[in-house]
């Protein structure tokens, strides 16, 4: 009985061997091209990743019916790093590994959080592939020893660009718009990751730097459900508002919410781009929350308005807090892949012939409903703008923004 | 001292969560000598079917006065006996026949039940947090200086409530002495004829229901359910029932009040990043210096 099974098994493997050759080797006949993307598409985060995703798809399936050189087709191959309910580094490098082992993907976009894409980066750049992030903004990721270390493998070589701007940009524009609402007087939490913390310590330098009063400073461990116990120590201070550095997964929702529970509900609340979607949780308590977000309010640029209407059109639901980011860093990635397939004779390109076609300067900007993009030595904007909305009602409203160029 | 104040009665109403989940893990250590891990996801299972019955109900836009509080008692029915049924069902069908197996198989089991119960919850749910409906109008009431949310008084009052018709249940009625005959001696307690089936049974029940009143208040104080809430508040109740010496009724009571308390003050004076390790390392110095709990002496009987 045994042995034909075997002989069987080993015919079989025999067959398919030839097929396992071809998926590591040079995919010559292959007219696709792949987009890889690596969100948060389940879990807290659903929402965003979600909306973020959908402005690639957009981005992705323009190309299409523009026709790309050569005759390809653009394919967008998103990966989920939730895990356990929230973004998680570990998922993130390990679908960027898987991305990168398929020869067809030439860029990759994503990741949504900070500490995801540090995870990240060092994959990336070992690997020469272009990696751009809409939304991942802490400092660290493009700046300094901590940028240094990501590219370790790759020293001389920077495959991650971001077309946000980075958490000192935005902590001090942040501690700019609390001042121009006559806030004054504030406490500030952070979640202890990657983004939160960074942003705080932004804000709260910036933020004193300017006249403002910083009452005193908290970190929350991951997974807290009640934030009552610190709400109560915050009221004693009796701030004109609360700072929280994080995301509405890591308890932002849940601290605005119980804010209410203690008698705290008149204060406002503010935070960074983390925390857009937090009407999910708190409800009709997100009233009087304060957010900044790392780009232009797309409503109100011209180029913008042909992005939002196709989204609308397309997806049946309002921009997200990242979508036109999201749009504008595959627009760049696209527009990146194209040039280097018209370089490279109508054939398909090689990762870094992608790579050496991202804009760097004034004259090869790509125009997006984000404004023009091109990158510094860093991988970061060279024109950022932060702008500031409200939740009232609980709805966004936009409020203003800050033009940050050099 | 208004501030002192605020923290104690916020310690107060977490402690009485901890507390009725606490005593299901006591309850079923002390008749099974089973420390029962799915027990925190029972819990979790009663904040999302008192959430479900809420929403359905409407209960937080469309109910008012009388109607409200029919609703509320609805959803707190339901958690009840969703929970008691879910509980009994865990012993019925992965703890009764590995009974007489060595101590780990069953230890296991309760950790294999309680993975199985966060991801058939996450299928029902999904991964995200969900908000728990605002049911109980939070205005807040002074007495002298304790400003003190109606919110934190219904649910310390349903808690302590519960925990007397427990501590009266396991004393004076048929059933909870046959408990506390099970937990002293199981095969004497059939050798005088108590279906001891039953009565382990009968247990798993009473501690289910209990994790359904927890369920309830804490999707109340807390604001959201969400599919692992279960795994960290249930590790706390754990060290309560530790603290206050696993097995004994009395103590899993106080070990969660006690708990909640440090939750409470830890956060206060060292910071909300420590409250953890504040917690836990009450579980790794009540394990090394005293290791059968505050009023976990010796007891002639466990229940």
């Amino acid at each position: 009985m045994r042995s034909p099974r075997i002989a069987a098994l080993a015919a079989l493997l025999l067959l398919a061997a030839p097929f396992a050759g071809c998926s590591s080797g040079p995919a010559p006949a292959s007219t696709t091209i792949g987009i890889g993307v690596d969100l948060p598409l389940s879990g807290a985060d659903a929402s965003v990743g979600t909306s973020t995703l959908d402005g690639i798809k957009l981005a992705v399936a323009r190309a299409n019916a523009q026709g790309v050189p050569g005759g390809f087709t653009f394919a967008v191959q998103a990966l989920d790093d939730t895990q356990q309910g929230v973004h998680n580094p570990q998922q993130g490098a390990s679908n960027v590994r898987t991305l990168i082992a398929d020869d067809s993907v030439l860029a990759i976009i994503g990741p949504y959080n900070s500490n995801v894409a540090a995870a990240e980066i060092p994959i990336t750049n070992q690997a020469g592939i272009v990696q751009i992030s809409p939304s991942a903004v802490s400092d660290g990721l493009t700046l300094g020893a901590g940028a240094a270390m990501l590219r370790r493998a790759n020293p001389t070589v920077n495959t991650f660009f971001r077309v946000c701007t980075t958490d000192s940009r935005q902590g001090s524009a942040a501690a700019r718009f609390a001042l121009d609402l006559k806030l004054k007087r504030v406490y500030i939490v952070d979640d202890n990751e990657t983004y939160g913390l960074d942003l705080a310590n932004v804000f709260a330098r910036d933020f004193a730097k300017l006249g403002g009063t910083v009452l005193g400073r908290d970190h929350i461990a991951p997974d807290t459900q009640d934030f009552k116990a610190l709400l109560l120590k915050i009221k004693g201070y009796k701030p004109d508002f609360i700072f929280f550095g994080g995301t509405t997964s890591t308890g932002g929702g849940l601290l605005r919410r119980q804010m209410f529970d203690v008698g705290m509900g008149k204060v406002a609340f503010m935070g960074g781009d983390g925390i857009p979607d937090i009407a999910e949780v708190a409800k009709k308590r997100a009233d009087g929350t304060y957010y900044t977000v790392a780009a232009p309010n797309a409503d109100l640029l011209p180029a913008a308005k042909q992005f939002v209407a196709a989204y609308k059109a397309k997806f049946g639901s309002d921009v997200g807090p990242y979508s036109a980011n999201a749009y504008a860093a595959a627009e760049v990635a696209i527009s990146a892949i194209e040039q280097a397939i018209v370089a490279n004779g109508k054939k398909m390109p090689t990762r870094a012939q992608v790579l050496a076609k991202i804009p760097r300067s004034a004259k090869n900007e790509v125009l997006t409903p984000i404004g023009p993009i091109s990158f510094d030595k860093n991988g970061d904007v060279r024109k950022p703008v932060i702008s500031l909305y409200a939740i009232r009602n609980g709805h966004s409203a936009f409020i203003e923004q800050l033009n940050l160029s050099e | 001292m208004h501030e002192f104040l605020a923290q104690l009665a916020n310690g107060v109403e977490l402690g009485a969560i901890y507390a009725l989940i606490a005593l299901g893990y006591t309850l079923v250590y002390g008749i099974l000598e089973l420390i029962n891990f799915a027990h925190g996801d029972v819990y979790t299972f009663g904040s999302f079917t008192a959430l479900v019955v809420l929403v359905a109900l409407r209960a937080a836009n469309v109910l008012h006065g009388a109607g409200l509080i029919l609703g509320i008692v609805a959803a707190l029915v339901v958690a009840i006996l969703a929970c008691a049924l879910l509980n009994a069902g865990i012993e019925r069908l992965a703890y009764r026949r590995l009974r007489k197996a060595p101590r780990l198989a069953p230890l296991i089991t309760a950790i294999g039940v309680s993975f199985m119960l966060e991801n058939l919850i996450e299928l029902w749910q999904g991964s995200a947090p969900v908000p728990f409906p605002n049911v109980i109008p939070n205005p807040e009431l002074e007495i002298g200086a304790l400003q003190i949310g109606v919110q934190q008084i219904v649910v310390v009052a349903l808690a302590v409530v519960t925990m007397i018709a427990l501590h009266y249940f396991v004393q004076r009625s048929r059933l909870g002495k046959a408990m506390r005959a099970v937990a002293q001696d199981r095969d004497a307690a059939a050798l005088v004829g108590i279906d001891v089936d039953r009565t382990i049974a009968v247990t798993f029940l009473i501690a289910g229901a209990l994790a359904g009143v927890a369920g309830f208040v804490g999707g109340v104080s807390f604001g959201s359910a969400w599919f692992l809430n279960g795994f960290g508040a249930g590790l706390r109740a754990f060290t309560a029932a530790v603290l206050g010496g696993i097995g004994n009724i009395a103590g899993a009571m106080l070990g969660g009040f006690l708990i909640g308390l440090l939750e409470s003050f830890s956060t206060w004076f060292i910071g909300g990043q420590w409250s953890n390790v504040a917690v836990f390392s009450v579980l790794i110095l009540v394990l090394v210096f005293r290791p059968s709990g505050l009023l976990g002496e010796s007891l002639p009987e466990k229940v």
